[in-house]
This record gives C-alpha cells, sequence and structure tokens, in this order.
C-alpha cells in the first residue's frame, strides 16, 4: 500500500518519496503511544514517591494536590503537544523515527513550526468518530495517504529511502575476439529490453545456473535473432549485448572495445 | 541506442563516488543527530557536494546509468534537500534570540492583525457562543430545571454549594496548582478541539461554541437562582475576559477554516484551506497562550480571599486590556502585515 510522489527541487531535480501507507503510520502511532504513556507511567511512579515522602510533614495534602495538576498538564501535554513538539523540531515522532518515517511538506521541505501544530491539532478531526477513521477514510481519497492534518497542514509522510550504492554493471569477464568478431557495432535495446537485461544480469549471481539460463533464454532468443548474433551461452548473450548496447560510444572504451590479453577463452560450457 | 559522448556508467561511478560518499556520511550525521551539531566546516561543506549530486543525478539521468545508480543519488539527494531546504522561522536552528524575537511579533503584532483579518469570523463565533449563553441563562433563570438538560444535576448542586460559602477561606496552594493544571487541560483542550473541527466545514466549531455558550450560561443562571449569583460573578469576573475570549477566538478559527473550504473563491478548496490555515494558526496559539493566562488566574487568583471590589476591578482592567490588544495592539509597526512567516 505504498506509493511513490514526484517533487520538484529549485534545482530542477525531480525527487521520487515513497508515501507511507495507514498500516506504518499506525504502527508508528502504537509505538509513540507507547512513548508517551511510559513517560506518564514514570511521572505518576515519582508523584507516588514524592507523596510517600512527605507524608507526616504537614505538606502531603500540597504535594498530592499539586501533583494531580502536574499530571493533568503532563496528560495535556502528551495529548497536544507531544507530537508538535518532535515533528517541529526533528520533523518526526520516536514512533516515526523507529518505522523509519518522516514528515515533510507537500514540496519535500522539513516542515516548521505552523505545518507541525496544524497536522498535529487536527488529529481531534481526524480521530473523529473513533480510532481515526475520519483520518483513515481521507487517506484512502487523496494520493498521498493523507488524513485531515496533512491536507490542512500540506504536509505528507514519506519513508526516507537511503537506497544502498550498487556497483556499476561490468562485463566479467571481458569480451573474447570470437565473440567480438561477430557482436554488431551498433546495437539498439529498448527501454523495457535494458530494464529487463538489468536485472537479469543484476540478479543473476543469486539465481542457480539451470535457472538462470532457462530465464535469459526466454529473451536472449529473440533479440539476437533480431540483432544477427548468436551465443551459446544466452547469459552471456545478454551481457554482450547490454555492454555494447549501453556503453557503446561513451568516452573511455565499454569491455566489449577494450583491447585484449588474455589466455585463450576456456571452453564454453554447454549449458544444458 | 547509442547516447551522446558519456563516460561508462563504471567510469563515471570510480570518478564520482568519492563526492557521494561525503555527502552520505554527512547527511546520515546531520538527521541522526542535527545541523546544529555539525561543525562549521562540514556545514559548508553541504551545499557545493549537493549541487555537485544534484548535478551528478540529472548527468546519471540523460546518460541513462542503471535504475540502482540513479536510485541511488536520487536518495542522496532528497535526504540532502531535507535537510538544506528548512523552513524560515522558528526552527531549532535558529537562536534564542530570534525565537524569542519571533515569539514577541507573534504576540503583539502577527496575533492581533489575524484575528482583525478575520472579523466577520470572529464576531459570527461570539454570537453562536454569547447568543446560546444569554438564553441558557435566561431560560434557566425562568426554570431552573433547564439547567439540568444541559449538565449534569450533581455537578450543578455540587457547584452551587461551593460557591454559596464564598472565597473567604481562600484556596490551598495545593488546591490552586491542582485547578490551573484542570483548567489548562480542560480548556486548552476544548478550544484546540474547537479550532480543529471547523475543518468541517465550520460545523463542528459551531456546534461545540453554541454547546459550551449553553452550557455555561445554564450554569451561571442555575448558580443565580440558587442565591449565588454574586459570588459565580466574584469568580468569574477576573479570567472570563480571557477564557471565553479565547474559546471565541478558537471557535472564530475554526469557522474560518470550515468557510475556506465552503468558499474557495479563486483557489481550489485545497489551496484555500491550506492558505488560510496557515494564517489562522497564530490566533490558535495566540488564544492558548490566553488560555494559559486565563487557567493561572482562574487557578491562583479567582478563587482568592481578595475582597470583591479588588476582583472586580482587575476584572475590569483585564477585559479593558484584552479589549484593547485586540483592536489596537499591532497596527504601528514598521513592518507589513504578514506576519512571522
Amino acid at each position: 500500500m505504498d506509493a511513490d510522489v514526484a517533487v520538484e527541487s529549485p534545482e530542477h531535480i525531480v525527487f521520487r518519496y515513497r508515501i507511507a501507507g495507514p498500516a506504518r503510520r499506525c504502527v508508528a502511532h502504537v509505538i509513540d503511544w507507547f512513548v508517551y504513556s511510559t513517560a506518564l507511567a514514570v511521572l505518576v511512579l515519582v508523584m507516588i514517591f514524592a507523596m510517600a515522602g512527605a507524608r507526616g510533614q504537614g505538606v502531603s495534602g500540597f504535594v498530592a494536590e499539586a501533583s494531580g495538576g502536574l499530571l493533568l498538564v503532563a496528560v495535556f501535554a502528551t495529548q497536544w503537544l507531544y507530537f508538535v513538539a518532535w515533528e517541529a523540531t526533528l520533523g518526526r515522532s520516536p514512533g516515526k523515527m523507529v518505522v523509519g518515517l518522516r514528515v515533510v511538506t507537500t514540496e519535500g521541505r522539513p516542515i516548521g513550526l505552523k505545518a507541525a501544530a496544524l497536522r498535529n491539532f487536527l488529529r481531534a478531526a481526524d480521530a473523529l468518530p473513533t480510532a481515526y477513521i475520519a483520518g483513515v477514510i481521507c487517506m484512502a481519497m487523496t494520493s498521498r495517504f493523507q488524513r485531515l492534518g496533512d491536507l490542512v497542514a500540506a504536509t505528507m509522510v514519506v519513508v526516507p529511502e537511503h537506497a544502498a550504492k550498487a556497483a556499476a554493471l561490468d562485463l566479467v569477464p571481458p569480451a573474447y575476439p570470437h565473440e567480438l568478431a561477430t557482436l554488431p557495432e551498433d546495437i539498439s535495446l529498448d527501454e523495457d529490453e535494458r530494464a529487463a537485461i538489468e536485472l537479469f544480469l543484476r540478479r543473476r549471481r543469486g539465481l542457480g545456473p539451470a535457472r538462470a539460463n532457462e530465464l535469459a533464454a526466454m529473451i536472449a532468443g529473440p533479440i539476437g535473432e533480431r540483432i544477427g548474433f548468436r551465443h551459446p551461452d544466452p547469459a552471456r548473450l545478454l551481457a554482450l549485448v547490454y555492454d555494447r548496447a549501453v556503453n557503446a560510444g561513451r568516452t573511455d572504451a565499454p569491455a566489449s572495445l577494450r583491447s585484449f590479453s588474455l589466455p585463450p577463452p576456456p571452453p564454453m560450457q554447454q549449458a544444458r | 541506442m547509442s547516447v551522446a559522448s558519456n563516460v561508462t556508467e563504471k567510469a563515471f561511478v570510480d570518478r564520482r563516488t568519492r563526492d557521494w560518499e561525503e555527502l552520505d556520511a554527512l547527511t546520515r550525521k546531520a538527521h541522526a543527530t542535527r545541523l546544529r551539531k555539525l561543525s562549521s566546516h562540514e556545514v559548508a561543506r553541504l551545499p557545493p557536494l549537493y549541487r555537485n549530486v544534484c548535478a551528478d543525478l540529472a548527468a546519471s539521468q540523460v546518460a541513462r546509468y542503471s535504475a540502482p545508480l540513479v536510485d541511488y543519488l536520487r536518495g542522496l539527494t532528497a535526504s540532502a534537500h531535507t535537510l538544506l531546504y528548512a523552513p524560515a522561522g522558528l526552527s531549532v536552528r535558529s537562536t534564542p534570540q530570534g525565537m524569542w524575537r519571533a515569539l514577541r511579533r507573534g504576540w503583539f503584532v502577527s496575533f492581533p492583525r489575524a484575528v482583525r483579518a478575520r472579523w466577520r469570523s470572529m464576531t459570527l463565533a461570539a454570537g453562536l457562543f454569547f447568543i446560546p449563553l444569554a438564553i441558557g441563562a435566561w431560560l434557566t433563570l425562568r426554570d431552573p430545571a433547564f439547567a439540568f438538560r444541559v449538565t449534569p444535576e450533581a455537578m450543578l448542586r455540587q457547584l452551587t454549594e461551593a460557591y454559596t460559602h464564598g472565597f473567604d477561606a481562600g484556596r490551598g496552594a495545593g488546591e490552586s496548582v491542582m485547578m490551573a493544571g484542570f483548567y489548562i487541560n480542560n480548556n486548552v483542550g476544548i478550544a484546540l478541539r474547537c479550532f480543529a473541527l471547523g475543518v468541517f466545514g465550520g460545523l463542528g466549531s459551531a456546534f461545540y461554541l453554541v454547546q459550551n455558550g449553553i452550557t455555561i450560561g445554564a450554569t451561571l443562571g442555575y448558580v443565580t437562582s440558587q442565591g449565588a449569583g454574586m459570588n459565580i460573578l466574584t469568580f468569574i469576573v477576573g479570567h472570563s475576559s480571557l477564557e471565553l475570549g479565547a474559546i471565541v477566538l478558537a471557535g472564530g478559527s475554526g469557522l474560518s477554516l470550515g468557510w475556506s473550504v465552503v468558499s474557495p473563491g479563486d483557489r481550489t478548496r485545497l489551496a484555500s484551506l491550506q492558505k488560510r490555515a496557515r494564517e489562522i494558526i497564530v490566533i490558535v496559539f495566540g488564544a492558548a497562550a490566553m488560555l494559559l493566562m486565563a487557567a493561572g488566574i482562574e487557578g491562583f487568583w479567582s478563587a482568592s480571599s481578595a475582597p470583591r471590589t479588588v476582583k472586580f476591578a482587575v476584572g475590569t482592567v483585564l477585559f479593558v486590556l484584552v479589549a484593547l490588544y485586540v483592536t489596537l495592539a499591532g497596527r504601528r509597526s514598521d513592518d507589513n502585515g504578514e506576519g512571522a512567516r
């Protein structure tokens, strides 16, 4: 239930943010509930100790009543200020931190005090009639999974993605002379073919050789036929075609054009 | 598919990876702690690194490098972007002096100006609150049993009992703290809810205003009908200008919020709602501040043993101050009326 939303920065760079769906946000909210309930419980404990300490010293009545007043203030703070304070300063409440969510404006910027206050005061409306039903209905009706508070404050909850750096695809081992002899100079792949081959090459290591060949054969046949290139190993064919198509014409020579001085090729393994 | 002269993806990655890793490390550190905790050298490194990585992202998209690389650069720029484009105004990054200035400006300039800019909503809110209050009081004075329809009878009897005694005994310090805490929790909560429910076309705010008006009117009427009218008046005169005023302002903000959806003018309904919300949130902050003051007065002063005449004098002064504040404060300021954005 997650979706992407595109945001353009002042540098005219387009980001894609992954929008957090109701499930993640619900988990974050439960964690937040635990956090502030625990804080309240600790406060109550401290007050009980204070009252026990004050017993019989003539101030026990004052301590009990003052504790009651402070407790009410604390209840108010957890209900109305907890989320505002966290989100205005760090952009995320502890629950969102644990789940890995962040609140940003619909323009992808961090939210300030006003937006944090608006989106969290509006919880009173989202929580109606009970258990955030209004909020969930509202989320279902908006493309950015915004509850009423998000709509009013122009915010959204995203899953900041820190994609791991992936190594560039390289042709290993480099092309052998007998392969270069028949590989066409100019190969053109359309977007889908390219994406499919790329995904295959990246996942190849995790597949068994039989399965890899089976998958490669499904697309290697038609492509090889179209460009007039044959190779006994379909996976190798895809790797060669991909490298030539993607890297031909780049300023530093693609591996399939690099001068080559390796021992003669091992006997080609027969996949079948 | 031949691409105009460009380096291979591998060469590109090899050449640029140092910048990427530096930016990655900096953004992770800043997100984990805070921007403030970075050294000045690290902060100074952020913008140039960010610009370079933005350029790398654009280049890798044009050169059609593989999806994982583009995704990686996107994630990197996005998290640096979140860091660099902070909102103006109050934020953790501003200095204490800056925050203090913003706070002072918000209270003395932006808040009263915003109230005057929305005077129609505020007047309507006052009507929706005080007319039911008057009706509730009048009905109850005619027939005290009416009060039991809007407020539990036991609570009313207890209240009357309390007010009949007068305030000669004053109120203990502990009880004062407890009541102040109760008023904060109860009244500020009511005000914020009254504002928030305005998002439903203003209906929620209108409901809360009318409901609170009738309840308060009936309570006043009932206590008066039981012969403790002067006492309850002495009690409420100190804080009522702040407390009831704040409820009206919060309700009026809710009405204004709702009206911005009903009648969006040239904007889309959503854009109109968002714009109005930004303009009006300062009134909600202000109303909450007024209620905090009211809670202090109500907890520590209103039930104190101070003479009735003093209480009335203080109440009158506060009423005049609130009225002057709402009508006059922030009129003569050098800045334009945009408020602390």
